[in-house]
């Protein structure tokens, strides 16, 4: 067989080759996916992500959603405009869940002892379902930025709260009055992590009287759009072919 | 190529099998928490420890245990390091083996962070619940915000049971009696499944069918328009509403189970309330003082005061949570840790008995293997040369008197 000649003979073998390639490429995206999202989020979200005495109604709410859009817009943009293919936030977000599921389960809880209520990962999938859908049927990243982008910041807090609300139960201990969440992180010891260095509460919204959680949430969403576009661009540049050399 | 792919394949695994026979052999057990890595002049100058005492050396998993005793806070706090304006009260153990039940300064408790005074002395106290089972060296620990955490003397305890025994109850203000280890998990992991149950769906929606070769290809055709479908768009609206309709439901529902809902707890914690220490009676100044390496000990001249009605001795010298002490004037019977207490290891030139209005300049010898172990004789390598510690006299009925000393250190090699 000459180098000119192709690998395959039928129709059926050439299928067959492509839906193997699919499920490697598949496979390969999904973990580098993992890993390099993961990596990421761990850097950026940190421990927002990593302790419920963190996921407060302000800054977990504002940061999580901006900084977790990045890979979603990248990987969006590659899978979009390369292929017409609309699953690039929710593929990021299985395999940065799985990641994040290994690392608390094995990690936090099996290596260090960290209950897996105290430490659970911050669900960011009704926001990458929403994502994916509008740039799907919008067709445009103008769109799927002010929409979706809107979108993913505005869901994040709804859609974890199911999971928040039973630790955001009062608790009266030793003449003090703490969440359930506080606990966790009074109880379970983290020699590494003072609780001054615990970034919730703070700022300066104090003019909403408890409801701060919606407008933490809009500003979230608005630099999430703002993310959007700059990591969309990453990943278009990211996924071309200008800066390989040609043969 | 045959052969390098054997040697290759052969090497290989000799190195796999070194690689397992070197763990089986040798694979300690990391212990301890750095506490000798910490340098020397953050351990004598910053938070110093004393009047230690662990309640408890065997502790079964459920029971509790105290550490508690005082801490003085170093008046001439090394200018390289933070001010504790904002400290937390820690403990230093690997992991939650314990819970924190309870910690208290000046009998308040500390769940949060608080603001101690330079040259104050606070009382504290931990409360510690056994949860996981094995031998575990506790440590108090002060974190202080730019200043890192500052550990304090440890010593080993041991929990026995199982861990699978452990239960954290909780009564929360609406009069529900939780299992804090527990609880929420199995909410939890159904709200996790569920997403990324649907995640998968979608994602096995596209994937059923060929995915990357044909797309490109239309889509590099110019034909990327058709690749998208009628019956994908009504799909995707149902995704997009369906997720959207969950959401409200989840939200809306949960509200309605958990009526009650607090923000999280934050704050600094002013005003500790710090020991009312005596007036001194006893004046010191540090004439001069040297850190002896090949001897291993530190040489201080000091002139000592006695202004008080009674004589007093030199009993104890205590720095980094290292003590010191003269046999003839004070013995330890707290039970501290071994390797944190030299029990002959205070030498004094003359240490006879102060009278009340005389003054003496003596020659205190402060040596152990200690200043070694616990890498102190470090501190001539720091960019503040500067030794400090806490003196503790004893006046004829027993009473004791603590004073403070800061001084620089000069290290004699010869």
């Amino acid at each position: 067989m000459s180098a000119s000649q192709s690998a395959v003979r039928s129709r059926a073998e050439a299928v067959k080759v492509s839906r193997t390639f699919d499920w490697l490429i598949l496979f390969v995206l999904f973990f580098v996916v993992l890993g390099g999202y993961h990596i990421h989020y761990m850097l950026t979200g940190g421990d927002w992500d990593f302790w419920t005495d963190w996921k407060d109604r302000r800054l977990w709410v504002t940061v999580a959603p901006i900084v977790s859009i990045t890979f979603p817009a990248a990987v969006q943009a590659v899978l979009w405009w390369r292929y017409r293919l609309p699953f690039g936030a929710v593929v990021c977000i299985l395999g940065l869940l799985l990641g994040e599921w290994i690392n608390r389960y094995l990690n936090f809880w099996g290596w260090t002892y960290f209950p897996v209520n105290f430490c659970f990962p911050s669900n960011l999938m009704p926001g990458a379902i929403v994502l994916d859908v509008v740039l799907m049927l919008s067709g445009s990243m103008t769109v799927t930025a002010v929409i979706g982008g809107m979108a993913w910041g505005l869901l994040f807090y709804p859609g974890n709260w199911p999971v928040i609300a039973p630790l955001h139960v009062p608790v009266e201990y030793n003449g003090m009055m703490m969440t359930l969440a506080d606990l966790q992180g009074y109880h379970y010891v983290r020699t590494g992590t003072p609780e001054y260095i615990r970034m919730v509460e703070k700022g300066t919204l104090r003019t909403f009287g408890k409801d701060v959680a919606p407008v933490s949430a809009f500003f979230s969403a608005f630099v999430s759009i703002l993310i959007y576009f700059l990591w969309h661009f990453f990943g278009k540049w990211f996924g071309g072919t200008s800066f390989t050399q040609s043969a | 190529m045959k052969l390098i792919k054997d040697k290759v394949a052969k090497l290989s695994f000799v190195a796999l099998l070194v690689t397992v026979t070197a763990a089986m052999f040798y694979a300690p057990t990391a212990s301890a928490h750095g506490e000798k890595s910490q340098a020397a002049f953050m351990r004598m100058r910053t938070i110093h420890w004393f009047d230690l005492n662990w309640s408890k050396d065997t502790v079964p998993v459920n029971d509790t245990m105290t550490i508690s005793g005082k801490f003085h806070v170093f008046a001439g706090w090394p200018e390289t390091v933070d001010k504790p304006e904002i400290s937390f009260l820690n403990i230093g153990i690997p992991g939650p083996v314990f819970i924190r039940q309870g910690s208290w300064i000046g009998g308040q408790l500390v769940p949060r962070s608080v603001s101690l005074e330079l040259g104050e002395t606070y009382e504290f106290k931990v409360l510690l619940k056994a949860r996981r089972p094995g031998d575990w060296h506790v440590h108090t620990m002060m974190n202080v915000k730019g200043g890192g955490p500052i550990i304090g003397p440890g010593k080993w305890v041991t929990v026995t049971g199982t861990m699978g025994s452990f239960v954290n109850p909780v009564t929360t203000l609406l009069g529900d009696t939780i299992n804090l280890e527990t609880y929420n998990l199995s909410n939890t992991y159904f709200w996790h499944a569920f997403w990324y149950a649907l995640g998968l769906a979608w994602l096995g929606y596209w994937a059923r069918k060929p995915i990357f070769v044909p797309r490109h290809i239309a889509v590099e055709a110019g034909k990327a328009d058709s690749l998208i479908t009628a019956t994908d768009k009504k799909v995707a609206m149902g995704f997009a509403i369906g997720t959207i309709a969950v959401v409200a439901f989840g939200m809306s529902s949960t509200n309605a189970a958990y009526p009650v809902t607090t923000p999280l707890q934050a704050g600094l914690l002013r005003g500790m309330k710090p020991i009312e220490m005596p007036a001194k009676t006893v004046n010191v100044k540090v004439e001069d003082a040297t850190y002896r390496v090949p001897g291993r000990a530190m040489q201080m001249t000091l002139t000592i005061t006695n202004n008080g009605d009674s004589s007093v001795r030199l009993g104890e010298f205590n720095t980094a949570g290292v003590r010191f002490l003269d046999p003839k004037v004070h013995v330890d019977e707290t039970g501290y840790p071994d390797d944190l207490l030299a029990e002959e290891g205070l030498t004094v030139s003359d240490n006879s008995p102060i009278a009340p209005g005389t003054s003496r300049t003596v020659q205190v010898t402060a040596s152990d293997a200690a200043w070694e172990v616990y890498r102190l004789a470090d501190l001539i390598y720091d960019p503040d040369s500067r030794f400090a510690g806490l003196l503790f006299f004893f006046d004829e009925a027993g009473n004791r008197q603590m004073i403070m000393v800061d001084a620089p250190l000069i290290p004699s090699f010869i």
